[in-house]
């Protein structure tokens, strides 16, 4: 188990008067604050087009917010180093929405991809990534290439990469969009387990009303470029 | 489990057209290095050959040729001359007139043939003025003249040459660049890929440099050996058909020859990792 040497009472993600355009009359987010503490675990809803994706790519340093400031783990990350945000970004599991998966790698070395970028040698994290990925469901296709599985098998890898860093902060964009509501369930045991056991943050966009009820988890909104947090408490 | 593939897919049509590329422009410029290398050499010997032939020419009859012969051995300077029979003179100019002979009653002048030392200065000069002063119609004829003429003109040849070999290097670096360019472009998304999960700039770049760096050495040793095949092959063919070699040029593998074909590679190996390395660069400036 990792080490975690943040102050508790630090947010591990902090928007403060955040706004997104894409260009004159394309504002996506206006004037948006909120933040995420520590071990918390939050969905992201509103109608498609709305911006979660837009919000999620803030908070993964994918993209640069027109105004205000965007903290991971307590520091801004505009007065970072390039080199400083890409330690930052070790800290960080994303599950992209169309999930970026590398064609020439295996589904093994997709999801070992983090390991390997941050360093680590094949022999030491091999069991640990095939535990994983047969946790997810994927067991035997794990030397088939992403061209040749089928778009819920596609997730469930990047879900796979995402988490298995053991990040601080886990950022899923839609990460039950195209699996049957069995396997959404258990990909959010995933994210839970990993919630509770290591105390990770998690922030997982969905229009999927249903997968929200039956979670507990903070629910913050976004409709019209306003961002909103509906009360539902954390079950923790 | 086989050990991990490499971070960067396998070569895809686009780095094997930029292969092709940088092949074709290293067989270009090397073969143009050699060409003009061996240029050099052929004009070096061939004014070497001539330099230091002095030839005079007598009209009369034999006893003035002999006259002068013996003056022009006396001048200082001058290591041998000797009279060129008249059937040697025939033989000089059979290509012109045919080997049927000439004529006995057609005059050849009588030729004589003399080599002076290195540097002796105005030797045919010192001749001329002797003959002149003895009263025999001569005319003292010095290659070394001409010679000079031939360096200054092969200098500026050779020149010329060396400018089209520099222009086609430059050509080929700014064609290995944007061909580099085009073939990274592709490779936008791993990038990104790669950025996201949190590689630093320099080790994203430095995976394509070395992919890049290792295709342009590739390429670029196959069209310099290509090159050396080609003028290898060339100059076999000449020599199959003519026996005067000396005018061809010079295909000896001289140092130069080898610091053509060793350099051709690296330098392309070289313009294609930085130009790797800007692209990436770039692509990663955009990124956040
Ligand atoms: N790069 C871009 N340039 C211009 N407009 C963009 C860009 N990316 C997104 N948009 C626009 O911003 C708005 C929000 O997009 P975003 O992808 O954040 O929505 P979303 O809430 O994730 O939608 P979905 O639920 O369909 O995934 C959309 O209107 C979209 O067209
Ligand atoms: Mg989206």
């Amino acid at each position: 188990m990792k080490e975690r040497n943040i102050s508790p009472d630090t947010p591990t993600l902090r928007f403060d008067r955040v706004s997104v355009s894409y260009g004159p009359g394309l504002d996506v987010l206006a004037d948006a604050s909120f933040e995420l503490r520590p071990g918390s675990m939050t969905f992201l809803t509103g109608p498609s087009g709305a911006g979660k994706s837009t919000l999620l790519k803030l908070a993964y340093l994918a993209l640069r917010p027109s105004q205000g400031r965007v903290s991971l783990f307590g520091i801004d990350t505009a007065r970072q180093s390039r080199a400083e945000r890409a330690l930052t970004r070790r800290k960080l599991g994303v599950v992209f929405q169309e999930f970026r998966l590398l064609e020439h790698l295996t589904a093994f070395e997709n999801a070992a991809l983090p390991l390997r970028v941050a360093g680590d040698k094949e022999k030491r994290y091999r069991n640990d990534v095939r535990e994983l990925l047969e946790w997810v469901g994927l067991g035997d296709r794990m030397n088939a290439r992403p061209a040749t599985l089928s778009g819920g098998e596609k997730q469930r890898v990047a879900i796979a990469r995402a988490v298995v860093m053991k990040p601080d902060l886990i950022i899923a964009d839609e990460p039950t969009g195209n699996v049957d509501t069995e396997m959404a369930d258990r990909l959010m045991r995933l994210f839970r387990e990993l919630n509770r056991r290591v105390n990770t943050t998690v922030l997982i966009a969905t229009h999927d009303m249903e997968l929200i009820r039956r979670t507990p988890a903070d629910v913050l909104r976004i409709a019209n470029g306003l961002l909103s947090r509906q009360g539902q408490e954390s079950g923790r | 489990m086989s050990p991990s593939a490499p971070l960067l897919p396998k070569e895809d049509t686009r780095e094997a057209a930029l292969f092709f590329v940088v092949c074709a422009l290293c067989f270009l410029a090397s073969f143009a290095g050699l060409v003009a290398r061996s240029a050099y050499a052929a004009a070096d010997t061939w004014a070497d050959q001539v330099t230091g032939e002095i030839t005079i020419r007598v009209r009369g009859d034999e006893a003035a040729a002999v006259r002068a012969r013996e003056i022009a051995n006396a001048s200082p300077g001058i290591d041998t001359a000797r009279l060129i029979s008249r059937s040697e003179a025939e033989a000089l100019l059979a290509p012109w007139l045919g080997s049927s002979g000439l004529p006995e009653d057609i005059p050849i002048p009588f030729l004589i043939a003399a080599s002076a030392t290195r540097d002796a200065p105005a030797v045919a000069d010192i001749i001329d003025r002797r003959l002149k002063e003895e009263g025999l119609d001569a005319i003292v004829d010095e290659h070394s003249v001409w010679s000079s003429d031939l360096r200054q003109s092969t200098n500026a040849a050779g020149l010329a040459a060396l400018g089209a070999v520099g222009l086609l290097i430059a050509t080929a670096v700014a064609v290995i660049a944007f061909a580099t360019h085009a073939a990274l472009l592709a490779r936008r998304d791993i990038v990104e890929v790669l950025h996201l999960t949190g590689a630093r700039d320099g080790f994203i770049s430095s995976l394509f440099e070395q992919r890049f760096l290792m295709l342009g050495v590739r390429a670029g040793a196959t069209g310099a050996l290509l090159a050396l095949a080609t003028a290898a092959f060339m100059l076999f063919l000449v020599k199959q058909s003519q026996d005067q070699v000396w005018l061809l040029p010079q295909l000896s593998l001289s140092l130069t020859d080898g610091l053509i074909l060793g350099v051709t590679p690296l330098l392309a190996g070289f313009a294609a990792m930085i130009s790797a390395r800007v692209t990436v660069m770039q692509s990663l400036s955009e990124m956040v």
